[in-house]
């Protein structure tokens, strides 16, 4: 790198906002498009992904109503969609909460445009992955069962050693700690949104959900403070959610499932496939609701390096994954993972492998990680191969397992389509919703660092600079 | 509410009342006006469904409650299955008055305990909604009293005149039968009887009429042939009487009690049957070349053994001279003790293996012609000279009594057109379960009892008489044989007095199974036990030789004209197609291809590559007289090249809407499910076939679709099924079978201080027969999930039986050695299952048992991805029982299951804690072999054993300790609670 970068300022190397904003810009610029109401662009995208939810929901109702047998589901393979679309939008939760919590006790500001909206992903895509373990089952009405509720059968408690009801827990965990975190850091601008609203309905409802947010100081002091604790609530939670749901294929006796790595690998799977999709929605969000300024692209370039390092690892962990199955010597292994890039889904292997280990890897290059429309197609292709990941972790695995004589096959069904089509639908019908109806940007987080480094020349400048001097 | 603790004193009874009046009001309603709101409300709903209008009968519930049908206990009626003319004996499970299952009657010399699929499936036909439920006259229903005058009257003509009467039969070996038939014969004169099966074991017949001068089937004796040569004969599937041989033949392969003396059993053959797939060696043969192979061993046991007579030479035989060299040194240095059977059609070669028989002295030994096997007497030529007759319209009246030779019957299609013509006979008449082929070109169409709605007997060998007893009335307006003729010949007597009469009369008086009795006590014994043997005379006197004559009948084969020769087998689920509207035996696969609900043209490996065939594309074959089928091909590794193999029984018109049961969809794609099994008996003969290669693929149902037992990428073999060769298990009885190291659990072991139930399964006795498979579907009310299910590999099967090829991968492909492992819940100590259910559904009993609690379960299927055996079953659908009538074979101690819940092989414990209630009310203990699980009591070969593990005495604990036994995936450290005895070959490998 060049000497010029060294010279950077010392607390942030690139200016976190651009165009010089004031305080009350700020405020305007994020409370404004609330206010305005939706604009025909909105309609249209909202149109569709509810069309689409739609149609998931019709598939869902078919299912329920007739059976898993509409799934292309058999006596061998007893998992596909369902827990691979689970285990995709938990790891797609996870970096929301990474993002405002971890980054947030490590001071690293920059991460306070984003927050917000990586929150809000978090959520969402936790109500997505939720609600698959609840449709696979074979019979919905009783998903209850699965929670360890006092009753009058004996009581008969549920199955404390089944990792699904460890799972059960985590998520439950997970999704209620990442709303009060949403929830809490959302209070000073439902305040500020309430403020400014003209008296009418939607002051009554804003004024209600800030809780009475008065801005006073002492209000300011304990929501520092609570935010900082949940801060530090969640930052666990990041890593035990995937941890356990990694616990469903590790205590499992499937080979391909059975291994000790899975923790650390699903964790670090998860941060991955989170930041994609943080990059991916972000990078829509700025150029829908006209957000260059806060999501700049020095944005785009740090969060490609962190998709650059979680995708070496990911690299490490397939190579050490296969270095076990070769040196562990255990045959039932060994040939699961030969069957997952030889095997008849050998496509799906090879594809993962490119998306997941090589596609990142052209982040090494600044020029790549600071074109928007490169990081945009990067992080879609990390999602697919997160994707495929957990297909081919969960469905290869299972359909050759020990006996051959079981060994099957397994081809999703049109109402599996629509039922994975109709999850992302209701993800972004319900993160349309957020931008209309939610301050999409934190912004008294924002406003607190756009005084850091207003003049600071920008990485672009710097690196101009450079050149011609 | 009531707490006796705390009212140590008893209570009056008025002031229990008014206590419970008191509290009855604290909601302000008393329990009186409570139950009088509801009353009246009932009363309401009440009115208003009477609708309709009462139903004329009354209905009266048991006042006294009738002796031995205590509701919820099961009762036990031997009686004869009605499944073939192989006249097995059969326990019939009642339940409640109606009965619920078939089982093997251990006191049976035929069966001996067991029972084949087809025979436990009749069940479903008796509850077959598709029966013909009234007699028809010309398509409308008549009253039997109508439709008997009617057919006394125009007999009666007909006899007067001079008319020709033939009766058409398959082979009938009731004593009881043939004396109503007597009587029928001697009010209408000369009555030809012809019979016929479409299963023909005529060339036997034939070949002995003419080497030994005696039309008889001789009865074999497999358990006493210690090298044991097949041609083509599929004894252990469906020839002549497969549930006897394959217990025979399983006897003489017991290597722990035969020693050295274990059978060494060589099978020639063109497809790969579940015969042959049991067999030590195997020598692929076309049909064509099968004479031509026998007469060549024949010349070079007659050269060793210096035999005075030789057969023509009949041509060059693709067989090695080394193979058939080492043959002829086994068979001689095994006189008296060796059988050489053949399933052939041709006279020719069945006169050879008559003649290699008698001169090793075989005959009386390991079989027998003096005291023969009625169980197969049709006659292919009376067959083909009624037909003859018939084109000629020489024929007035023709009577078919359980006969259906328009769909099964050599040239059916012919007959069918005589049958259509203007010269066909006058008077014709078809006594049938249902409107088959037959019935519906017949004026009168009129319905047969089923076996178990009647009484009526069986001879099926020499000196055993087995008796057929009614469970129930008819359940539709229907007659059986006996009852039809008795009616036509004009008396009155019962079945029942008729039956008992005859007995009375030919039975008891030579009988020896109850010495000493009188004819009373004697009937009473003889229903109860179902069999009873007599003396007969003995058939053929004794040293009945060899007539050399009969060698004029051995002729070369015909030449083949097509490209291909057709091999049209009886499969072991459809047999001749009688049953082809029977759900069970639709869906159970065959034991070798695995493919369930419809037919294959099966190919051999080579052939299929030299066609461009892959599995599933749909062939034409043609014979040279114009015969077509369409059938889609499937790849068969052991197939003979240039033969083309498919089965008979399917193809059939008019057998019923074979119940599908499959799951309706509401929304699209309306999946179509197009069943090509065509019906191949246009196709029998061995004629040449020409094979065309069509546009149009199916998926096969199989329920197997991967047949090794190594990776097709890395190679590595998993050594789920252990064996090794009689040599190396004289030498040390744990040959093939190594220790294996199993990891330990990660839980505290669980403790089984009384009973522990246990299953050991002798994979050298099991023949893959699938018996186990339809018995457990009976015994737990698995449902039949269709053809469109059973492609995506969702069949619901307890019991599997894994068919694996295994040799060098050239010889899986040519000639693979074949093994069979029933594979069930392995009921594992350490069970995978039990850990990952998060809401306890699946749990672990002190006996033993992985249980599984139906409603409990929530579906999420964890369960059965973690089963390393993958035996779990789950409920895609609500499986909808298409033919309600035939719920009423639900076993009703076993609950139906719905959808959305996992179910499994429970080591049939309904059974086990009927039998422990047993003994509980009998004040004793459980005895070692009292419990005995479904599939174990069906099993044929008692590859089976069941019992408690924990009793040092016990079969059970003894087989668990046995050198050779293995439990599959034991490595795993699942600690599985079925235990096989390795397979042993009698042959290096």
């Amino acid at each position: 790198m060049s000497d010029a970068h060294s010279t950077a300022v010392p607390l942030s190397r690139w200016p976190l906002v651009r165009g010089e904003k004031t305080a009350a810009q700020i405020t305007r610029d994020v409370c404004e498009p609330l206010e305005r109401g939706p604009g025909k662009l909105w309609f249209l995208t909202i149109a569709i992904a509810a069309t689409i939810l739609l149609g998931g929901a019709i598939a869902i109702t078919d299912e329920i109503w007739t059976g898993i047998g509409t799934w292309g589901l058999n006596k061998t393979v007893g998992w596909a969609f369902d827990i691979t679309n689970f285990v995709f939008w938990i790891g797609i939760g996870h970096a929301g909460t990474l993002i405002s919590a971890i980054l947030h006790l490590f001071r690293q500001k920059w991460r306070n445009s984003i927050n917000r909206a990586a929150e809000a992903m978090t959520l969402f895509a936790v109500m997505c992955a939720g609600l698959w373990p609840l449709i696979h089952m074979g019979r919905p009405w009783f998903f209850y069962w699965i929670a360890p509720y006092p009753n009058n059968l004996g009581p008969f408690w549920v199955n404390f050693r089944s990792p699904l009801f460890w799972d059960f827990c985590a998520v439950n965990t997970y999704f209620t700690i990442s709303l009060l975190f949403w929830y809490m850091g959302l209070l000073p601008d439902l305040g500020v949104a309430a403020q400014r609203a003209v008296p009418g309905l939607r002051k009554k409802i804003l004024t209600t959900l800030s809780l009475g947010w008065d801005g006073a100081q002492r209000t300011w002091r304990h929501y520092e403070l609570l935010y900082l604790l949940l801060a530090g609530l969640a930052t666990p939670l990041v890593f035990s959610v995937h941890t356990v749901v990694s616990f469903d294929f590790a205590t499992g006796i499937v080979p391909g499932w059975h291994s000790t790595v899975f923790p650390p690998y699903f964790v670090i799977g998860a941060i991955f496939s989170g930041f994609a999709m943080v990059l991916f929605l972000m990078i829509i969000a700025r150029k829908v609701m006209h957000y260059e300024d806060y999501i700049t692209i020095d944005h785009i370039e740090v969060m490609g390096k962190v998709t650059l390092f979680t995708g070496s690892v990911i690299l490490l962990a397939y190579a050490t994954e296969f270095f076990m199955a070769w040196y562990g010597g255990n045959l039932y292994e060994r040939f699961a993972f030969i069957n997952r890039v030889l095997g008849p889904y050998w496509a799906c292997g090879w594809v993962m492998i490119a998306c997941n280990c090589f596609v990142p890897q052209l982040l090494w290059f600044r020029s790549v990680r600071r074109n928007v429309v490169a990081s945009f197609v990067i992080a879609i292709l990390i999602n697919v191969g997160m994707w495929l990941e957990r297909f081919v972790i969960i469905m290869v695995s299972l359909h050759r397992d020990f006996l051959t004589s079981s060994w099957s096959h397994y081809t999703p069904t049109y109402i599996e389509w629509l039922t994975l089509l109709g999850d992302f639908g209701l993800f972004f019908t319900l993160f349309l919703l957020f931008c209309r109806f939610v301050p999409m940007i934190a912004i008294s987080e924002v406003k607190a660092i756009v005084g850091k480094s207003p003049k600071a020349p920008s990485y672009d400048e710097v690196s101009s600079e450079a050149a011609h001097g | 509410m009531i707490d006796p603790q705390n009212n140590p004193e008893p209570e009056s009874k008025e002031n229990l009342a008014a206590r419970l009046e008191s509290e009855d009001r604290r909601d302000g309603i008393t329990r009186r006006q409570f139950l009088q709101g509801l009353s009246a409300s009932f009363a309401g709903l009440s009115v208003a469904a009477c609708g309709k209008a009462e139903a004329p009968e009354k209905i009266i519930p048991y006042l006294d409650q009738p002796s031995m049908t205590a509701p919820g206990l099961s009762r036990y009626y031997a009686t004869t299955c009605g499944g073939c003319q192989a006249a097995c004996g059969a326990l019939a499970k009642s339940r409640e008055g109606r009965p619920i299952k078939m089982e093997g009657n251990p006191d049976h010399p035929v069966s001996q305990g067991g029972l084949c699929g087809r025979g436990q499936a009749t069940i479903m036909d008796l509850y077959d909604s598709s029966r013909l439920k009234e007699p028809l006259l010309k398509g409308s229903p008549a009253s039997w009293d109508r439709v008997d005058s009617e057919i006394r009257r125009q007999l009666d003509a007909i006899s007067k005149k001079g008319g020709r009467i033939v009766v058409v039969t398959r082979t009938i070996s009731s004593p009881s039968i043939h004396a109503a038939g007597k009587a029928f014969k001697k009010r209408y004169g000369a009555v030809r009887h012809v019979v016929y099966d479409p299963a023909s074991a005529s060339s036997i017949l034939e070949a002995h009429e003419k080497t030994h001068g005696l039309r008889a089937l001789p009865s074999y004796h497999f358990d006493k042939a210690r090298v044991l040569a097949g041609f083509g004969a599929d004894f252990l599937g469906a020839w002549l009487s497969p549930v006897e041989f394959s217990r025979d033949w399983a006897a003489a392969r017991d290597p722990l009690k035969m020693r050295s003396r274990m059978s060494y059993f060589i099978q020639f053959e063109s497809r790969m049957s579940p015969t042959g797939a049991n067999a030590d060696r195997r020598i692929r043969l076309k049909p064509s070349e099968e004479a031509a192979t026998l007469a060549q061993l024949g010349r070079f046991l007659a050269k060793r053994l210096g035999w005075p007579d030789l057969p023509p030479r009949l041509g060059n035989t693709s067989v090695p001279v080394r193979e058939l060299a080492a043959l002829a040194r086994k068979l001689a240095a095994a006189r008296g003790e060796s059988l050489v059977v053949s399933g052939s059609g041709s006279v020719g070669a069945q006169v050879l293996v008559n003649w290699i028989n008698q001169r090793l002295g075989n005959y009386g030994k390991t079989l027998d012609l003096s005291k023969p096997s009625y169980q197969y007497a049709g006659d292919d030529r009376a067959m083909a000279e009624l037909q003859e007759d018939l084109r000629a319209g020489k024929i007035d009246a023709v009577i078919f009594l359980d006969a259906n030779p328009v769909y099964d019957a050599p040239k059916a299609s012919g007959l069918r057109k005589t049958l259509e013509a203007n010269r066909r006979p006058r008077l014709m008449i078809s006594l049938a379960d249902r409107l088959d082929e037959t019935a519906s070109l017949c004026g009168y169409a009129l319905p047969l009892s089923h076996a178990l709605e009647s009484w009526g007997d069986a001879r099926p060998q020499w000196g055993t008489a087995s008796l057929l007893q009614p469970l129930l009335r008819p359940l539709y307006n229907s007659r059986s044989i006996i009852e039809t003729l008795l009616a036509w010949g004009g008396s009155t007597a019962s079945a029942y007095d008729f039956v008992r009469g005859v007995w009375k009369a030919e039975i008891f008086p030579t009988q020896k199974s109850f010495p000493g009795t009188n004819f009373d006590a004697f009937w009473n014994k003889a229903v109860e036990r179902g069999v009873v043997s007599f003396q007969e005379p003995v058939a053929a006197p004794k040293g009945l030789g060899f007539n050399a004559a009969a060698f004029s009948a051995v002729h070369p084969a015909p030449g083949v004209t097509g490209s291909f020769e057709m091999d049209a087998f009886f499969s072991v689920p459809l047999f001749d197609g009688r049953q082809a509207n029977n759900p069970w035996l639709q869906e159970m696969p065959d034991p070798v291809s695995k493919v369930a609900w419809g037919n294959t043209a099966s190919f051999s490996p080579a052939d299929a590559a030299r066609l461009g065939l892959e599995e599933g594309r749909v062939v034409r074959l043609s014979s040279a007289d114009g015969a077509v089928a369409e059938l889609p091909a499937h790849i068969q590794p052991g197939q003979a090249d240039g033969v083309v193999v498919a089965a008979l029984g399917h193809g059939r018109k008019a057998a019923g809407p074979i119940a599908f049961n499959e799951p309706r969809r509401r929304l699209f794609p309306i999946e179509e499910d197009p069943i090509l099994d065509a019906d191949l008996y246009p196709l029998r003969g061995g004629a040449g076939i020409s094979v065309q290669k069509t546009e149009r693929s199916v998926v096969l149902a199989k329920i197997q679709t991967y047949d090794y037992q190594e990776d097709p990428i890395l190679g590595y073999n998993r050594n789920i099924v252990r064996e090794t060769t009689l040599d190396d298990y004289l030498k040390d009885p744990a040959a093939g079978n190594p220790e294996v190291e199993s990891e330990s659990g990660l839980w505290p072991k669980h403790k089984y201080p009384g009973r522990k139930w246990a299953m050991a399964i002798d994979l050298n006795s099991c023949t893959g027969c699938s018996a186990c498979m339809v018995a457990c579907r009976a015994e737990n009310n698995i449902p039949v999930v269709g053809k469109a299910e059973v492609r995506k590999k969702r069949d619901l099967y307890w019991i599997r039986i894994d068919r694996y090829y295994s040799g060098s991968p050239q010889k899986q492909e040519e000639n693979p050695r074949v093994t069979h492992e029933p594979m069930l819940c392995q009921q594992c100590d350490n069970a995978p299952c039990e850990t990952v259910c998060p809401v306890a559904a699946t749990s672990h009993s002190s006996e033993g048992l992985n249980m599984q609690v139906y409603n409990r379960c929530v579906g999420t299927r964890f369960c059965e991805n973690n089963c390393p055996y993958k035996v779990r079953r789950f409920n895609w659908f609500n499986y909808e029982h298409n033919d309600l009538v035939q719920n009423l074979a639900l076993n009703p101690d076993v609950t139906v299951r719905t959808r959305g819940v996992m179910e499994k092989c429970t080591f049939c414990v309904q059974r086990i804690n009927s039998a422990e209630i047993t003994a509980k009310t009998e004040g004793r203990e459980l005895k070692d072999g009292e419990v005995a699980s479904a599939c174990q009591q069906s099993c044929p070969t008692q590859a089976i054993v069941f019992g408690d593990i924990n009793d040092p005495q016990s079969r059970i604990a003894k087989l668990a300790k046995n050198p050779r036994a293995f439990r599959v995936l034991a490595d795993l450290g699942t600690g599985p609670s079925v235990f096989y005895q390795t397979k042993v070959r009698n042959e290096a490998v």
